[in-house]
């Protein structure tokens, strides 16, 4: 069953082979290129750093899409849960410096985010509001919502640009290694134990359990005695509860301030980590490390001549080649 | 007379297993005929051949004496081979004429009226009516049935393979069913009627062809044999059935009052349904599909919301309980689809094993799942009826259909069940199951455990049951005394002409 069929190699090397063509076309030869997309994301200390600090918040929002899928939801939202909890994980950082502080802004933007979503888990399970469109919406609520705060009550007293304050130093997340421009992040195990903690709570728990059973087959589910409104809303809002989390991480790691323009549509990358990572929680982990060596990778590329859309094009014929093996049609015999 | 189909030395293998073994075929123009056999025998597989639907392995294949290869089964319909499969290919969203020509419309624009006067002159020759733009999700089992009947005149099929086509029926609509196909085949139509009821076969069939683990076992003109010699070819040895034990009542495990419920269309499908079963006891539940059983056993399970009247379940109120808690009760559904509502067919048998069961110990301590008992209970419960799987970690939908009713017939009777709701328990089963699902059901029920069985099929049920109910237009009706086996008497209930 597992085996390759020939439709599914036709695809890889007419989909690469199209990539090749286009790099030849701009006068880059595919192998240079190819050979500078590992340099680019894997070759240097600094170049790993840049992967793993891009990893990090792919993983974690990556993490929050995985579980909704689970339950049958198409999360589009986790970009605009990030921003608001990167944005009110900000906020109480800024008033509360020091560890405490640290922990509470953690928490406030994970509930900030869990609730941001929660409209959407309700809107699905009571008034059958289709999620896709309703995230969508509050995405771009969340972005101009964003975008109003720290161009004014947000907004730092220092600097022209429209962003807050930096925290301070004593809230920022400590790196647990160093090997300087080599720093590693206490965000990047943090999210590591947090793929471990779901893979476990889907496989063992009886909640996992009901909420891929409502996933799989609702109307199974429901005559099984699972409450599947009930557990539609809860996906929702811990789906959307990671993905506030993952910008709250953002903040105290990596960013220590909230600016307009703060993610660079970590949560949209999100739904094609989820996708690659398929059945396991697990498959978030390398799904999430491909996405940030992509992305780290495709930037380098651009110093070949490689304009910025064609790696996009890159990372888009991945996706699809990799989701053409993954969602092949079982077929079936009676 | 000259065969409309002849097939010769079919085998087919679904890799090491051989599904057919040089299997031979032949059926005359003009009959009605039979093929039966146990589940697995390869009566499908037969049928899927000569729809071109499958490449069997070796073999020839003659129509009308012209041998034919199908490289699809557009092969097979263009020349005039039709087949009804179990499960019914209507569209529900679709009228019912947009379902009648989907895929042979016959032309790049859709003149409507032209197609409802063939429609119509079609419908009309079977003596069929139907409002043609109305959708077809309001068509009953049965107009569902005459529908593809229909599809298969529009494209005008004269070699028409109908796959279990009265499981859905009840026994009038049966009878009106094999008349309308004697019918078609007097006006020179070929039917070939795949099926696990014998007492159709001997009342309305003129061959019978008999199939047994992958061969052909014999071929015999319905005349010359009986049902008795039939279910014995079938089987392989001749039936024994354990002996019905009496039933003793004891307290009343499940009470209904007055139960009002909505259906899909918001209506009142029950109109106050009002009855008892006592522990100790088999109830079966008799009546034309579309009365109420299907929300009554919703009710009973906790998937529909009662709107007035009282359900008490063991002496305590559970009108308003969640269905969770009715599970963790003791109460169990075979539920009526399997394929929707009983299974997920991408999981693995232990996951379903688990399904409708996740809550109750010793499969959960506190909040977690216990993977080693939900293994050894999935073991249990693909035993109990010998489903046959190529392992318990393999996806439902490697089962065979009537492997996954056994499965799920299996879990209703784990983990010390109360009150075993079986809607049409032993579908698509032959009789040697049949005959196992009942017995582990009575057996349950001689433990404390209450069972009812709804079922399209009344002879199974007076059969089978300790005693009957009739549900009709959402009220349920008690036979009267004397009255409680007599098929007459609870036929005429069942249609409401008392």
């Amino acid at each position: 069953m597992n085996s390759l069929g020939w439709k599914q190699i036709v695809l890889a090397l007419v989909a690469f082979g199209c990539i090749a063509l286009a790099l030849v076309g701009i006068g880059v030869m595919p192998f240079d290129a190819l050979s500078e997309l590992i340099r680019g994301s894997l070759g240097t200390k600094n170049n790993w750093n840049e992967t793993l600090k891009h990893t990090t918040p792919l993983l974690i929002t990556g993490l929050a899409v995985f579980i909704a899928l689970r339950a049958g939801l198409f999360n589009i939202g986790a970009e605009g849960q990030l921003l608001v909890g990167a944005l009110v994980a900000t906020a109480v950082a800024l008033k509360m410096p020091g560890l405490v502080g640290a922990v509470l802004s953690v928490m406030a933007g994970t509930i900030a985010g869990g609730l941001w979503a929660l409209p959407a888990g309700l809107i699905k399970a009571y008034r059958n509001g289709h999620e896709v469109i309703t995230t969508i919406m509050l995405n771009n609520i969340a972005a101009a919502l964003a975008i109003g705060l720290v161009a004014g009550p947000l907004r730092g007293g220092t600097g022209l640009s429209t962003s807050t304050d930096v925290i301070s130093e004593s809230s920022w997340l400590p790196n647990v290694y160093q090997d300087l421009p080599f720093r590693l992040s206490l965000a990047l195990p943090i999210a590591i134990l947090l793929v471990w903690v779901i893979a476990v709570w889907i496989k063992k728990t009886v909640a996992g359990f009901e909420l891929c059973a409502t996933g799989a087959n609702p109307k199974a589910a429901e005559t099984a005695g699972v409450e599947i409104k009930r557990v539609t809303v809860r996906a929702m809002t811990i789906s959307g509860a990671l993905a506030g989390l993952a910008g709250a991480i953002q903040v105290l790691a990596y960013e220590h301030n909230f600016y307009a323009g703060f993610s660079s549509g970590f949560g949209f990358d999100a739904l094609g980590v989820a996708l690659l990572a398929g059945a396991s929680a697990w498959g978030v982990l390398p799904a999430a490390f491909a996405f940030g060596a992509l992305a780290k990778g495709t930037t380098s590329l651009q110093a070949l001549g490689v304009p910025k859309g064609l790696s996009g094009l890159l990372l888009g014929t991945i996706i699809i080649v990799f989701a053409a093996y993954r969602y092949r049609k079982v077929k079936s015999h009676d | 007379m000259t065969p409309a189909v002849r097939m010769t030395g079919i085998t087919h293998r679904f890799g090491a297993l051989a599904a057919l073994e040089d299997v031979d075929f032949e059926v005359a123009v003009g009959s009605v005929h039979a093929l039966v056999g146990e589940n697995g025998a390869g009566k499908t597989t037969l049928m899927r051949v000569l729809y071109g639907a499958l490449q069997p392995t070796e073999g020839a294949l003659f129509v009308d004496e012209i041998e034919r290869r199908w490289r699809n089964s557009a092969d097979a319909i263009s020349h005039h081979i039709g087949m009804v499969s179990q499960h019914y290919s209507i569209i529900h969203e679709l009228t019912c004429l947009q379902n009648l020509v989907l895929g042979a419309e016959g032309s790049f624009l859709l003149p409507a009226d032209e197609m409802k006067k063939r429609a119509d002159h079609l419908a009309a020759k079977m003596g069929f009516e139907f409002d043609w733009d109305a959708e077809a999700s309001g068509l009953s089992p049965s107009a569902a049935q005459k529908l593809e009947i229909v599809k298969l005149l529009w494209r005008d099929s004269r070699i028409m393979i109908l796959d279990e086509p009265t499981a859905m029926l009840s026994p009038v609509d049966s009878d009106a069913l094999y008349i309308s196909l004697k019918q078609l085949a007097s006006e020179g139509a070929t039917v070939i009627v795949v099926t696990h009821r014998i007492p159709e076969v001997v009342q309305h069939c003129e061959r019978v062809t008999i199939l047994r683990g992958g061969k052909k076992v014999a071929d015999l003109r319905v005349s010359e044999t009986s049902a008795e010699l039939l279910a014995e070819l079938i089987v392989g040895h001749a039936v024994t059935r354990p002996a019905p034990t009496a039933p003793n009542p004891g307290a009343a495990v499940i009470e209904a009052q007055d139960l009002v419920v909505r259906g899909a269309r918001k209506d009142h499908a029950l109109k106050g349904a009002t009855f008892t079963i006592h522990s100790g006891e088999v109830v079966g539940l008799a009546g034309v599909d579309g009365n109420g059983q299907r929300e009554l056993f919703h009710a009973l399970i906790g998937t529909l919301p009662i709107e007035s009247g009282r359900l008490v379940f063991a002496g305590d109120e559970i009108t308003t309980t969640r269905a969770c808690t009715r599970l963790m009760e003791g109460m169990r559904l075979i539920p009526e689809d399997r394929h929707e509502e009983g299974v997920i067919q991408d999981w693995s048998l232990v996951d379903n094993a688990t399904l409708g069961l996740q809550r109750i110990p010793p499969l959960t301590n506190g909040p977690w799942s216990d993977l080693v008992a939900r293994r050894s209970l999935a073991q249990r419960v693909a035993d109990r009826f010998k489903t046959k799987h190529s392992g318990l970690y393999k996806s439902m939908r490697s089962l065979s259909g009537g492997n996954q009713q056994r499965f799920v017939a299996a879990r209703a009777l784990e983990l010390d069940p109360k009150l075993i709701l079986a809607f049409q328990p032993t579908r698509g089963l032959d009789v040697d199951g049949t005959a196992q699902v009942y017995a582990e059901i009575r057996n349950a029920c001689r433990n404390g455990a209450a069972a009812l069985v709804a079922s399209f099929d009344l002879d199974e049920l007076l059969e089978n049951c300790d005693r009957t109910l009739v549900i009709n237009n959402g009220r349920v009706f008690e036979p009267l005394t004397g009255q409680e086996r007599d098929r007459q008497a609870i036929g005429q209930l069942m249609v409401g002409a008392k």
